[in-house]
């Protein structure tokens, strides 16, 4: 059996390009163009199931800012309001104000601008349907005619 | 011996140049035979439903000598650059590289799954390539009919198929040699499928190496 380890085989390797018995272009072409094709289909692929913004649906979604808890040194926590107050945008512009009653008016709605909420619109409002299913149970008569009651409370009033 | 007679002596001297295969243009043309014929295939992704596997596994080219090896390994793309879903395969003669074929239908294969980008896939492909050709990888007979690279997205497959799968102990000694071509640590696992397991959905492997 002829036999040629590694080292000799690549020792007859040439330096020059030598040619082929066969055609290498067409074979290239083939290679080249399922490259090609493959590239189409994975962009399709990435455009159809690309993540979405809009897929929000169900609750809406409450974003709560964790409450910032001071302690002193005598190991009482409180709840440090200024803190959130202080990286509001609003509350930083309503410093200039002198009075200490409008600094309060305008920092309310700030500290309301914290926390974000969002509510699916109701798609009832302008139809005949009750805007809020709870309306339907308020509406509802509370008291119903009990005849038998009525018939006893007679005979007590002869 | 006076001068003029050494000096006549060398003249009728005739010293031949010493021949090698450059000295000759016939020898100059010289080839290195191996052992067999070598059939190169490939297998072409399929980009159309319509396509089937048999429209896919096309043979490209034979070889029977180094130098035919070299001129085609050279030219051909090499594993990195090719399609995901392709298959190199290089079989003895005229196998086929599937299961059903004769010479296959007894037999296993050696296969090792390199996971990840694996940059030195072109260079593994090519020690086993070598080594199947210069027939270094069979001790006594030659067990092995070819040997193939899948490409695929996550990870590239090469694999040594062998004639036989129940030759235990002619098998380890292919399966240990291929992982030092393979360039295989002690930690990692090569594992022995006989083509007979290859229709099950988790085929277990006979040998582990």
């Amino acid at each position: 059996m002829v036999r040629y380890t590694e080292e000799e085989l690549l020792q007859l390797q040439p330096d020059v390009e030598v040619p082929v018995n066969f055609d290498i272009d067409s074979f290239r072409a083939i290679i080249d163009k399922v490259k090609e094709i493959q590239g189409f289909q994975e962009e399709e692929y990435q455009h159809f199931h690309r993540r979405r913004s809009s897929h929000h649906h169900g609750k809406p979604k409450i974003k709560h800012l964790k409450p910032k808890i001071k302690t002193d040194s005598d190991g009482w926590s409180t709840f440090d309001n200024n803190a959130r107050r202080k990286s509001s945008v609003a509350a930083g512009s309503a410093g200039a104000l002198n009075s200490s009653d409008e600094e309060v008016a305008v920092k309310e709605p700030a500290s309301i601008a914290q926390e974000t909420l969002k509510v699916k619109p109701n798609k009832n409002i302008s139809s005949t349907k009750p805007a809020d299913a709870r309306d339907i149970v308020t509406d509802k008569a509370v008291n119903n005619f009990n005849a038998f009651a009525a018939l006893e409370s007679d005979e007590e009033d002869d | 011996m006076s001068v003029e007679e050494v000096t006549q002596q060398t003249q009728d001297l005739n010293i031949e140049k010493p021949s090698t295969v450059l000295s000759s243009e016939k020898e100059f043309q010289l080839k290195h035979p191996l052992n067999s014929k070598w059939t190169l295939w490939y297998t072409k992704p399929a980009v159309d439903k319509s396509e089937s596997w048999s429209d896919l596994l096309r043979p490209v080219t034979s070889f029977e000598t180094v130098e035919e090896f070299w001129a085609i390994h050279n030219a051909i793309p090499k594993p990195r650059y090719l399609p995901f879903k392709s298959d190199y395969h290089l079989f003895r003669n005229d196998i086929r590289p599937e299961w059903e074929d004769p010479a296959n239908s007894l037999g296993g294969k050696w296969t090792h799954q390199f996971w990840g980008k694996t940059p030195d896939i072109d260079d593994l492909w090519m020690r086993a390539l070598l080594a199947v050709i210069g027939e270094t990888i069979d001790e006594d007979d030659s067990q092995i009919n070819g040997v193939v690279i899948n490409i695929r997205k996550s990870a590239y497959k090469i694999a040594i198929w062998t004639k036989s799968a129940d030759q235990k102990e002619a098998l380890t000694k292919i399966g240990s040699k291929f992982k030092t071509v393979l360039k295989l640590g002690d930690d990692t696992q090569l594992e022995f499928l006989p083509h007979s397991t290859a229709s099950e959905k988790h085929p277990q492997p006979s040998l582990v190496l």
